[in-house]
């Protein structure tokens, strides 16, 4: 089965070296060791070697990717299943181009994660030499800060500030450029102290008690159907006992955005669930229905909140968000907070009272579930008539991994599924590309999340047009022996495009259809076991299999095509109406 | 820095009667490449036309101040300036508009020599209103340099544009905060 050979350990045996200057190169690994990190996804190249010719010298894990968004997008999975800074590595020009669409997702998911490219020599900057791109010009709107070194004796400050940058506040990517020969020049220039780092400009929230606590308190008392709507901000801040302590202790009910999957264990009596364009029917009826809506480390997007002068109409709105920027951007805003969501929670608790029980309330909401999970595909049992549907799917990988994996969704009906489906119960194991929406993301994300991660069994959820765009990421799988399990959604379709295209566009398909390799052959060529299911009594031994399996493992699960994610906001729509489709 | 300051936030988002007019921002920035590139690509990005923006040093080694003049409405304004305080090169941010200052910019203009001496006197009568000097030439070409708001440089030009103008330059606006507003040309009080 082992098709690829994997390298042979003598053979990459370092020489001998007698001197070793303490060149720029050796500064960036110094750097990111101290600053924890254990493993770095790259690709080199020709302006990187300087770090490449240094990196074994470091306890540093290098995982060589296949493409570089698939390296950027495995420090992002890193990054978000840790909570720590994961780190990717290019070279110039198209090395460092690959990297923009893994920097783009993770700014808008504020995500923290270091991007360290080389560049062409200094003397040759700006005069298009051999994979020369202006990188640090590309990646400014996509990044929380991108710069280049240009002294070898700024390298250990510049990576320190990087990873300040990055997971300070609110989350995100920072790119770092280093000229080649930035990385080839000495430099004594010692590492920083956390003091003598020189950011001045860098919004850091306001520490501590938050006595706008009060008002909502206040606010709170006076409710009589509160939503809470939980963010990923509340994950970033590490706060998700915090805020089931408040929930309980008011008796709130809690919906989730798609990155707020994971704040609270959904089985608890207080989840509502995941609420937007694709969630739970009863959530967004709760949304509506709510006479008070806190919005705590959300950002009250689109998919979440469709026509804005719709949204909530009856409830004074609450936003508290770390990004002052955040708050009034999308919807009416009568309580702004800019607070960290963990100080927010942590002054807000001794605040409450004990609430007595919301019985009216939970009860509707209550009621409003029971129909909206029967008429959802699951509840139907189409399964039961034979028909693979991927709600069946990602159900029996919940209950065989005892809902305790990191699930790493890709993007489109998959998506969707996964978030619906798997039945999270703990935070930093569901992770997709929610703001950008990138197709490819599940497959690398998954394989930086089960090294970042190695004590969970990590499953990457996808479908068949995402996995292929970033399928090549299975080489790199085998060669570490990355325990991936990859789940791929298999409708021979692009869901997502077909839906829209029956639903809003007629029925007029184009490009919809979608030509894909046997996955199992494919496996077989990469040495990796696969199994395909096309029968509902085919998907529990398939998952055992898998899950057997020492490293990466790939199923094919052969969708019934006809089966589209409902409910659904329409494009304009608000949440009040839905549709609902034939299957639901 | 603003960040700190106000914690407490009501906003009405999207205001549809918001009103749209003339901002004036004014950001204290780090001086490094690339700042200029994250201020400017912020306000493209939110499709605000820039109408002038100036940048120059400080009394801060390192720091540089911009002031920025850009039309736009005022809830939509106002994010975008926090989203501008969150770069990290930039260090304070503030809309003017709604605070006194002062305003000024400087414009460069080149002029047929006048025709006859009442040509002259009214040339030399508009420069007088709108802070401005003839500049010295050897070649015998008018050139002066004008130093009022920008809407007196407007209504100057306009005079002067009837007086044979040639050539101009305009600098962009820079402004101060004030503690009362200061009068205007005519002097009336100004914004």
């Amino acid at each position: 089965m082992t098709a690829l050979r994997l390298p042979d350990p003598d053979a990459a045996a370092a020489p001998q070296r007698t001197v070793a200057p303490r060149i720029g190169a050796r500064a960036v690994c110094e750097a990111l060791v101290r600053q924890g990190v254990t493993t770095v996804f790259g690709y080199p190249g020709g302006t990187l070697l300087p770090i490449y010719d240094v990196l074994r010298e470091f306890p540093l894990r290098h995982i060589l990717v296949r493409h570089e968004q698939g390296g950027a997008h495995a420090a992002d999975g890193f990054s978000r299943a840790t909570g720590g800074v994961g780190v990717a590595m290019a070279t110039s020009g198209p090395g460092a181009i690959n990297l923009v669409t893994g920097l783009a997702t993770a700014m808008m998911d504020s995500v923290p994660m270091v991007a360290i490219t080389a560049n062409v020599p200094r003397a040759l900057l700006g005069k298009d030499a051999f994979q020369e791109t202006d990188i640090i010009g590309i990646a400014l709107p996509i990044t929380k800060y991108a710069t280049v070194v240009m002294n070898p004796d700024e390298v250990p400050l510049a990576v320190a500030e990087a990873f300040e940058i990055a997971r300070s506040g609110r989350p995100g990517p920072v790119l770092l450029d280093f000229p080649k020969d930035v990385l080839q020049e000495e430099t004594t220039a010692p590492h920083p102290e956390p003091h003598e780092l020189r950011l001045p400009g860098l919004l850091r929230p306001t520490r501590g008690d938050v006595p706008e606590a009060d008002e909502l308190a206040g606010l709170i008392a006076k409710a009589e159907r509160p939503l809470i709507l939980a963010g990923h901000g509340i994950q970033i801040a590490d706060a998700t006992e915090l805020l089931r302590q408040v929930a309980e202790k008011a008796e709130i009910p809690v919906a989730h955005t798609l990155l707020g999957i994971g704040n609270m264990d959904e089985t608890h009596r207080l989840s509502a669930g995941y609420a937007g364009m694709h969630g739970w029917m009863h959530v967004n009826k709760a949304i509506q229905q709510s006479d008070l809506l806190i919005g705590i480390g959300c950002r009250y997007d689109d998919r979440i909140t469709g026509k804005t002068s719709t949204f909530a109409p009856n409830a004074t709105i609450v936003h508290v968000d770390v990004d002052r920027s955040e708050i009034g951007k999308n919807v009416r805003t009568d309580l702004g907070i800019v607070a960290d969501a963990g100080d927010l929670l942590a002054a807000l608790l001794p605040r409450l009272p004990q609430s007595e029980p919301r019985t009216a309330w939970l009860d509707q909401i209550g009621e409003w579930r029971t129909v909206s999970e029967a008429r959802s595909w699951h509840g139907s049992g189409a399964w039961r008539q034979g028909r693979l549907s991927a709600d069946y799917v990602v159900d029996r990988i919940g209950a065989a991994t005892n809902h305790a994996a990191t699930l790493v969704s890709d993007v489109g009906q998959n998506q969707m599924w996964a978030a619906r489906y798997y039945g999270f119960r703990k935070p930093f194991h569901h992770l997709s590309s929610g703001g950008l929406g990138t197709m490819g993301y599940g497959v690398p994300a998954a394989m930086g999340a089960a090294l970042g991660a190695p004590e969970r069994e990590t499953w990457a959820v996808v479908g068949d047009g995402g996995f292929q765009m970033t399928m090549q990421e299975l080489a790199t799988l085998v060669q570490d022996q990355i325990p991936v399990r990859i789940a791929v959604l298999n409708n021979h379709r692009l869901g997502m495009i077909r839906q829209w295209q029956e639903i809003i566009y007629d029925e007029n398909y184009h490009s919809a259809e979608l030509l894909g390799p046997d996955l199992v052959r494919l496996c077989e060529a990469y040495g990796i076991p696969a199994w395909r299911a096309t029968k509902p009594e085919e998907v529990d031994g398939a998952i055992a299999a898998a899950r057997r399996a020492p490293g990466p493992a790939l199923i094919d699960f052969h969708l019934d095509e006809a089966q589209n994610v409902y409910p659904m906001m329409l494009p304009g729509k608000g949440l009040s109406d839905m549709v609902e489709g034939a299957g639901e | 820095m603003m960040a700190a300051a106000a914690r407490r936030q009501t906003l009405p988002a999207g205001d549809p009667d918001a009103e749209h007019r003339r901002h004036l921002v004014s950001a204290l920035v780090i001086d490094r490449p690339g700042t200029l590139n994250r201020v400017s690509g912020l306000l493209r990005a939110r499709s605000f036309n820039i109408e002038s923006l100036t940048v120059g040093t400080t009394d801060e080694p390192g720091r540089s101040r911009m002031t920025i003049a850009l039309r736009g409405d005022d809830g939509h304004l106002r994010q975008v300036l926090a989203q501008l305080e969150r770069v990290i090169d930039v260090l304070e941010v503030r809309d003017l508009t709604t605070v006194p200052h002062v305003e000024l910019e400087l414009a460069l203009v080149e002029l047929d020599p006048p025709a006859d001496p009442d040509a002259e006197a009214a040339v030399r009568a508009v420069l007088a209103q709108s802070g401005g000097e003839t500049l010295p030439t050897t070649d015998g070409t008018w050139r002066a340099r004008l130093t009022a708001s920008p809407d007196a440089i407007d209504q100057a030009l306009t005079a002067l544009r009837g007086h044979g103008l040639r050539r101009l330059v305009r600098a962009g606006a820079v402004a101060m905060t004030t503690t009362t507003p200061p009068p205007s040309e005519n002097g009336e009080p100004g914004a």
